[in-house]
Formats: structure tokens, sequence, C-alpha cells
């Protein structure tokens, strides 16, 4: 067994190579790896403003993030995540366009309603590997695109603004449909206590609780879940159905609490970014926690590489992914630890 | 008449690409790696397809950059796969996401130029047929090697030595090793034909179907076509069935755009239900009698998943 401060020695030193990758990408696009990151740290955190626009992105991602946690525990692949984002929001709309709308519980019910409308959108997806057998990267690819499908449909259709059947989203919420905010800035602090609540939640579940354990059994060894006498198809629909409530609260945060209306591509991506992000932090809940911060600062911060160094956004998809590819590299050639035994030998 | 000659003509032509890449798709699978950054090599290989064919002024070396991207892709993904023993869906989930990004910030030069254009070749003589030669034998020659290919494929998975060993090795790795093949590089094989088709398949949009590049110039195809695959049962002639359906689908959601917009925007969508509803009908008669089924039915909604789909080589296959 390795002791905890071998794992963090093992993990800076990966942390520094995979950085050096980024830093050769950059260079070889012709552009200055250190300005880029100024940009993008000043872009992110360089003002209180930005700080809570950063914020406002990571609600989705840090949610959307632990649902994951959930569903990789099961040893399931969620790729229908991005589909219950969507769920998630058209539920929350539903409420924000309802007589409830302008209301002060409109919140409230928009958390049940996207909890809901995401929890049935990710067992569908359980359902069909428990049930149907089929291979969940497909099945919710699949629903993916039907949620998508759906939000297309009531935004021309049913939700059209008066007059304009456009692809640009519905009628803006009544103010009182948006995620409470306080102060000038508009602080978020109703999402940043839902997230905190959820990432306690979890923890304490996944890590102290026999349902926890037999989530992580079920996704390691199929056997144990029948030696020790308990369903692991109950143990899948049960991921993906919190799984799915989560993400549907990742959407509730992008409808009312980002875009204050539904807009086509409300998910905006970030369920398949989580995915990345859940795939280098191995489970670990600490790390989801900072790793999804620091992706949500890098997509803040990557808005104003345009403006200030004329460099196209999608660089931030490209640091990210570049990162998360060399990442699991170098998990698997296990340069690290040969490295620091290499290194100690030489100290003795 | 002619209206509907002139919608066959569109269909086949605006197929050309999905037929490709559906069929590289397919080989990959029965191989037994599902290539998930489909989506990411078609975008990736479309921009490397057009801008070499822009740079040279020349199209054919555009198809061949196209399919040198993808098999570089597909070499990557079996590296991992096989080498590193890596999650292979992982690896090509995150390849998607890169690849996207990547033709999307090099490509930024490329936006709404003009580079070579694949002319049209009528075939001499047969041409002239009455309705068949102007359907059949009017097209330019990416959509001839798209047509032939899709029985060529039938042919090489199903009658020769190296397409029953890529199967075998799809289907059940340690009992083909014990039949003297080498699983690992049949997988290798396999995923990289498959890849370099899907490069192809990339090509042909930003060189003929899909003229140019811009941003996110192929998005959602390289979805669609892993949903064809499923839908043709992993054989050759049902998935180019479903590929000409779905461009079947695309002309209608373009008549349908002076009706109504939302049908427009929600037809090319069709795929993905009918794919879940294919996969829960495989299964269903996986667990059941075969024999129990009318034929014609299994042979529309039938298929045969290859066992060893999506899953890490057993340790001790070498």
């Amino acid at each position: 067994m390795k002791n905890n401060f071998e794992i963090l020695q093992i993990n800076l030193l990966r942390l520094f190579l995979t950085l050096s990758i980024i830093f050769l990408v950059l260079t070889l696009f012709g552009t200055s790896p250190l300005k880029v990151f100024d940009s993008i740290i000043y872009g992110s955190l360089g003002s209180y403003s930005k700080f809570i626009r950063t914020l406002i992105v990571w609600a989705p991602i840090s949610m959307a993030s632990i649902a994951l946690i959930y569903t990789f525990s099961a040893g399931m692949w969620n790729i229908g995540i991005e589909g219950q984002i969507i769920m998630g929001a058209v539920g929350a709309t539903l409420i924000a366009r309802s007589f409830l709308g302008d209301t002060f519980i409109s919140p409230y019910v928009q958390i049940i309603f996207a909890i809901g409308f995401g929890g049935i959108w990710g067992l569908i997806c359980g359902l069909l590997k428990v049930k149907g057998n089929v291979h969940e990267i497909f099945s919710g690819l699949g629903l993916d695109f039907v949620a998508s499908g759906i939000v297309i449909y009531l935004i021309i259709g049913p939700w059209k603004r008066d007059g304009i059947a456009s692809t640009s989203g519905t009628d803006i919420f009544d103010k009182a449909s948006w995620i409470p905010t306080i102060g000038q800035n508009e602080f978020p602090l109703f999402l940043i206590i839902i997230i905190l609540i959820l990432y306690v939640f979890s923890f304490v579940v996944l890590k102290y609780t026999s349902f926890g354990l037999r989530l992580k059994a079920t996704g390691v060894n199929e056997l144990a879940t029948q030696r020790f006498y308990f369903s692991s198809s109950t143990f899948i629909l049960l991921s993906f159905f919190i799984a799915g409530s989560i993400a549907g609260l990742a959407g509730f945060s992008q409808a009312s609490g980002a875009y204050h209306k539904l807009v086509p591509s409300i998910s905006g991506g970030f369920g398949f970014l989580s995915i990345l992000i859940v795939l280098i932090c191995s489970r670990n809940i600490y790390f989801t926690f900072i790793v999804s911060f620091l992706f949500s600062a890098l997509i803040v911060g990557g808005s104003q590489l345009q403006i200030k160094l004329g460099l196209d956004h999608s660089l931030i998809g490209i640091i990210q992914a570049t990162f998360v590819l060399s990442w699991l590299i170098f998990e698997k050639l296990k340069l690290e630890e040969s490295l620091i035994k290499k290194l100690f030998r030489s100290n003795q | 008449m002619l209206f509907f000659e002139n919608t066959i003509v569109t269909v086949i032509s605006l197929s050309t690409p999905l037929i490709i890449a559906v069929i590289g798709e397919t080989i990959s699978e029965k191989s037994g790696v599902i290539n998930l950054s489909a989506e990411g090599t078609i975008m990736i290989s479309a921009l490397c397809g057009f801008a070499f064919g822009y740079l040279t002024d020349f199209a054919l070396v555009g198809f061949i950059a196209g399919a040198l991207s993808g098999a570089f892709i597909a070499a990557f993904i079996s590296y991992c796969d096989i080498k590193l023993r890596m999650d292979q869906i992982a690896v090509g989930f995150v390849l998607t996401i890169l690849c996207i990004d990547l033709s999307n910030y090099i490509g930024q030069e490329y936006v709404r130029i003009n580079g070579p254009i694949v002319t049209k070749f009528s075939l001499p003589l047969i041409s002239k047929i009455p309705f068949l030669g102007k359907i059949l034998f009017n097209h330019s020659l990416i959509t001839y090697f798209s047509i032939l290919l899709i029985p060529s494929a039938w042919f090489f998975l199903n009658k020769t030595n190296l397409g029953l060993a890529i199967r075998a090795s799809g289907e059940n790795p340690i009992a083909a090793r014990s039949r003297g093949i080498n699983v690992k590089k049949m997988r290798l094989i396999g995923t990289v034909i498959g890849g370099a088709l899907l490069g192809l398949a990339g090509a042909t949009f930003s060189l003929y179907t899909k003229y140019g590049w811009s941003e996110s110039h192929t998005a959602n195809y390289g979805w669609i076509i892993l949903a064809i695959v499923i839908f043709g049962g992993w054989n050759p002639y049902r998935a180019a069935a479903g590929a000409y359906g779905f461009g079947l689908l695309q002309v209608l959601a373009i008549k349908a755009q002076s009706v109504t917009l939302a049908l427009s925007q929600i037809l090319p969508l069709l795929p993905f239900p009918i794919m879940i509803f294919i996969l829960v009908f495989i299964q269903y008669i996986n667990r059941r009698d075969r024999r129990n089924f009318p034929k014609f039915i299994l042979s529309i909604l039938g298929g045969n998943q290859p066992e060893a789909l999506g899953r890490k080589l057993p340790e001790d296959v070498n």
C-alpha cells in the first residue's frame, strides 16, 4: 500500500509532467503559454464580478461531476448526462412558465421538478441497461439527442416567443423564478449552498455507508454482489437515478441561474466536460471539487483570450482535453513512480 | 418522375460520406473496438482533407490526408487499448473532445474559402440508360467508391481469412487466440481500417457533400454514424441502407423547412430513438430462441453484436 505522502508526490509529479505537455502544445501553436495562462487567470478571477461569473459556470459543472461519481462508482458510463442536464432544465422551465412562475416559491418547486425530470431521464438509461441489456453508451447517447430534440421542439413549438419561432430560446423567466442571489454583484449563495450540501452528502454516503460500499462493489466485482446477496441491478438503477437527479439540478442552475431562459444548447457541453473531469479525478471527491472549479475558471477566462490575445476560445477545449489525455496516459505508464524511485536512490 | 429521380440522386450523393463512415465504424466494431472518437475523427479529417486539398489544389491529396489522419487517430486508440490497457471508451471520448476543439482552432484560416472541387464523372455508355443510368452512374468518383465499398466490406468480413480473423477477435478473443490468430494485431488492423474510412468520410464532407470548412463543420454526424451502425446490426448492407435512409431524412428535412421549422430540426434526430429501439430488440432476441421470430423481422431488426465489443482484451491474450 502506498501512503498518502507517496500518492501526493506521484500526483504532483504527474501534474508537473501534464502541465509541461500543455506548455509544449501551446508553444507549438505559436502562442506564449505564460501570456495565455495570465489572461485566463485574469479573466476568471481578476475581479469580483469575474469570480462570480466563474461560480455560475462552476455550479452546473461541479453538480454534473458529482453526479457522474455515482455512475462511475457503479462501473457505468453515463454519457447520457447531457440529456439529463437538458431534461432538468426543461423541468425547471416548466415551472418558471407556469402559474407559479411569478411567486417566491418558484425556484424551490423548480428544484423538485428538475430533480424529477433529470432523475427519470437517468432512470430510463438505467432501465435500458438492466432490463434491456443495452450498452449504456449507446442508450445514453441516444437519449442525449432525444432530449435535445425535445428542447428544440419546445422552443420552436409550444414555448416559442410571441410571434417569433426561432431557435434563440424562450422568453426570459419572471424575476421571481431566477435563482436567488445576494448583493449587487449577485453572489449565487443559494447555488453554493446546494453544491456544498451535495458534496458533503455524497462524501458521507459514498465513504461511510453500506450503500456506498455496495455501489462500489457493483462497479468492481459482479461476483461479490452475488455472494453478499444483493442485486447489482438495483444499485445500477439507483446510481443512474441519483446521477440523473443531480444532473437535473445542474440543468436547473443553467436555466434559472445562468441563462434565465431555455435555449437549445442549454447544457453548454458541461456534461461531457464533467466526464473529462471525473476521468482524471478517479472518483476522488476532493479532487473533483477542485478540478471542476479550475476547469470552470478555464472556461470563463478563455472568453477573454479572443479580446486580449486574439486567440480563439477553442484553445481552452484543447488545453482541457490535452490535460485529461496526457494525465490518463501518464497514469497508465506509471513513469512517476519509477522517477521517484530513481530520485530516492540517487539521494542515498 | 423527374422530381423522384432528382431526389434519389441527391440522396445517393448526400449519403456518400455516411456510407463510408458507417462501413468503417462497422469494421472497427467487428474487431471489438468502439471507435467513440468518430465525431472528432470525422471533424478533424474533414479539416485535414480540405486544408491539404486547398494547399495542393488537388482533391485526391485531400482524400488521402483525411484517410491518414483518421487512421492515425485509430492507431492511437489501438495503442492505448492494447499496449497501455486503457479504457477504449475513455480514450475515444477524450479524443472526440480534443479533435473537435483542435479542428476549430486550426481551421480558423480555412473558414469559407474555396478549394478544389470534385466534379461529376459520368460513366460512359451506361450513364445513358434511362432512369438507372441517371441515378446510379452519374456521380463523382468518391460516390462510386462508396457504393462499391458496401459489397466489398461484406465480402471482406465474411469471405476473406483476414476479415474472419478480425471478426473472431471481436467475438471471442480467447477462442480466436487458441486457433492461432494474433488477436492484438487483428484488433489493430480492424480499428485502423475503420479509422481510415472514417477519415475518408470526413474528407468527403469537406471536399464534396458539405463543401468547404466552417466552425464545427460536421457537427453530430459522428454520433449519428454510431447510431446507424447499430441500426445496421453490424452488417454492411443494412448499415448502408440505414445511411441512405438518413440521407433521405436529410433531404426531407430540407424540404420540410419551408413548411414547418420544427419538423426540419427534429427529423435529423430520428436515428437516435430508432437506435435505442433496435438495441432493445437485439438483446430481447438474444435472450430468447431465435427460431420463434419470423425471418423477415430478424433480418430487419436483428443483429449480431460482437461479443467482446468495448471490452478490454483478457490479460493472457497475446
